[in-house]
């Protein structure tokens, strides 16, 4: 069957597994229990849990064409809610991530009540400014959120408080993450609805004469999409035990979730797994060998690669590869 | 009960000026009225107030025996409205079946037999060629087809047409004209706006002139065409020739 552009042929047909897609996943078990020096685990866990999270920002930003700037906002609120209910009144985290993701899929409907009409850049702009609101009201809240000196979790090893000794165990609960963010994108991909985030996102009119109501529509996608970010942002407090305002809720933060799926590939499944698999161990790893060397060296390098994806790749890595794929077979 | 559609003292006014001005008609199932008029005459804008994309300033639309005054587009499209866009407004990033699904959704639920029935209609207007294309490789005379496809595929009980003839070929336009022809038979009533004035004369049943937002002659294809008052508004006050 013929393929159209911006679909990747690495995914053969909407809603089914590709050769490629069922390889990465085998890789990925096998990153989780193999032995791996420390310092490469933190940042295969890193590379985990950003590949979910973009792959949650991607149901909103990609797939409904609502980019957002501001789904900091809905990573802190999850990463706060959890931590709080931890230390603050010991209640487990199994239990607090759930909580992160209804409070911010909660938040995300109120967004999308005061945004959702606006279109592309005043609906970026409110985000951003939205995103802010929450980190201010982080920052001064500190009764509830510890201000700015933030909240730090126990760091002694217990199950029951998703703290863990060993790094296979937080691997394997990011790969989770993942997938959770995964399985859900397909779903979504495959189904009437995915289709009616298409029609939202490519033309209101028509979408509405075709008996979809586009701001209902719009409204589910950035709930499901801040949802998932919630729980991606209570495990990134699990993992790092500690949070802060400006650590959490930072505009760069924000960028970050809008760039990973800018490079791998806007509004396809794998496009932002491939863009965090990319993006996030070049940046540590350059962080790592250039930031104690000449300050601000890995930002310029890291900056440098971005602008050369932007230019060369603009359908993103995804959109890349299947271009690569459809000029050596033909239709596949 | 006939009558599909009733349509009462319709206006809509954009500040001071009445795009659509105490028009009242009624449409009976089975029909297939042209509705033409000079540029600006407030065709469009009849069409997005009958379609729900345009609240009426005042007026009543009854459409199949429900108050629809006011509705939006998609709950129009819900009960059996169906439109198509003057300039077509494909979704851009799907495939030409995938458009056309979108509106058979309504009702067939599964993506499969969405598939089935879109690929039927895309048949229906010849496009079973492109099924699979992207919509951007498409020319302007089969968007066009594409526009009347994501209409029918809604089964609507009435559909609005607005000029799906322009930059079509005259081979395209007859194979058009015979098509739109046959669907009242299949049950779809239809109201159709085109420039293309011997498509229209041909094949509408009856045929309504707005001039300036008003309804000024509402009759059989011939009659209209020798109306004093229709052939003021196209050619103007007098025409001397020479």
């Amino acid at each position: 069957m013929a393929q159209s552009p911006g679909r990747i042929s690495l995914a053969p047909a909407r809603g089914t597994l590709s050769v490629f897609e069922i390889a990465l996943l085998v890789l990925c078990l096998v990153l989780v229990v193999a032995p791996i020096p420390q310092n490469l685990q933190d940042i295969i866990v890193l590379t985990f849990l950003w590949a979910g999270l973009a792959t949650a920002w991607n149901i909103a930003g990609g797939y409904t064409g609502l980019i957002s700037f501001g789904h900091a906002a809905f990573f802190g609120i999850g990463a706060y809610t959890s931590t709080i209910l931890l230390v603050r009144m010991n209640v487990t985290p199994w239990v607090g991530i759930w909580c992160g993701g209804l409070l911010a899929a909660f938040c995300g409907a109120i967004l999308a009540v005061i945004c959702v009409r606006l279109r592309g850049p005043f609906f970026i702009l409110s985000t951003l400014a939205a995103a802010e609101v929450i980190r201010i009201a982080a920052l001064n809240w500190s009764s509830l959120t510890g201000g700015p000196e933030g909240l730090a979790i126990s760091p002694a090893a217990d199950p029951v408080n998703m703290v863990f000794a060993s790094k296979h165990a937080y691997l394997a609960l990011m790969l989770g993450y993942l997938l959770l963010s995964y399985a859900l994108t397909k779903l979504i991909d495959g189904s009437r609805y995915g289709y009616y985030l298409f029609a939202a996102r490519d033309d209101e009119d028509a979408a509405s004469a075709a008996g979809v109501n586009p701001l209902a529509v719009r409204t589910v996608a950035l709930m499901l999409s801040a949802a998932l970010t919630g729980i991606g942002g209570s495990l990134f407090a699990q993992y790092f035990l500690y949070l802060d305002p400006t650590f959490v809720i930072s505009p760069e933060v924000s960028f970050q979730f809008a760039l990973l799926p800018a490079v791998g590939g806007l509004g396809t499944a794998i496009g932002p797994v491939l863009g965090s698999f990319l993006i996030t161990p070049m940046s540590e790893l350059l962080r790592s060998y250039l930031g104690s060397k000449v300050a601000g060296l890995h930002l310029a390098i890291y900056s440098a690669l971005l602008i050369v994806v932007v230019l060369y790749f603009p359908s993103g890595i995804a959109g890349a590869l299947s271009g690569l794929s459809r000029r050596k077979g033909g239709k596949s | 009960m006939t009558e599909l559609v009733q349509v009462e003292n319709l206006g809509r006014a954009f500040d001071a000026l009445w795009a659509v001005n105490g028009v009242s008609f009624s449409v009976e199932r089975g029909e297939l009225l042209g509705l033409i008029g000079p540029n600006g005459a407030g065709k469009s804008t009849l069409y997005n107030l009958l379609a729900g994309a345009l609240a009426p300033t005042r007026g009543e639309i009854v459409f199949d025996g429900q108050r629809v005054t006011g509705w939006k587009p998609y709950h129009m499209a819900r009960v059996g409205m169906a439109r198509t866009f003057q300039i077509p407004k494909p979704y851009r990033r799907l495939s030409v079946v995938e458009n056309v699904m979108l509106a058979s959704f309504q009702r067939h639920r599964s993506v499969r037999s969405a598939r089935v029935f879109a690929e039927e209609i895309l048949a229906d207007v010849g496009l079973s060629d492109h099924v699979t294309a992207p919509v951007t490789t498409l020319t302007v005379g089969l968007l066009k087809r594409l526009e009347v496809a994501r209409a029918l595929a809604l089964e609507p009980k009435l559909v609005l047409f607005d000029e799906i003839m322009a930059g079509l070929t005259p081979t395209e336009v007859a194979a058009m004209t015979g098509f739109v022809s046959t669907l009242p038979a299949r049950g779809i009533t239809v109201i159709w706006v085109e420039h293309v004035l011997h498509a229209i004369m041909k094949t509408a049943t009856r045929v309504m002139v707005l001039d300036r937002g008003q309804l000024i002659a509402n009759d059989a294809p011939k009659a209209v065409a020798r109306d004093a008052a229709v052939i003021k508004a196209y050619f103007g006050e007098e025409i001397s020739l020479a």
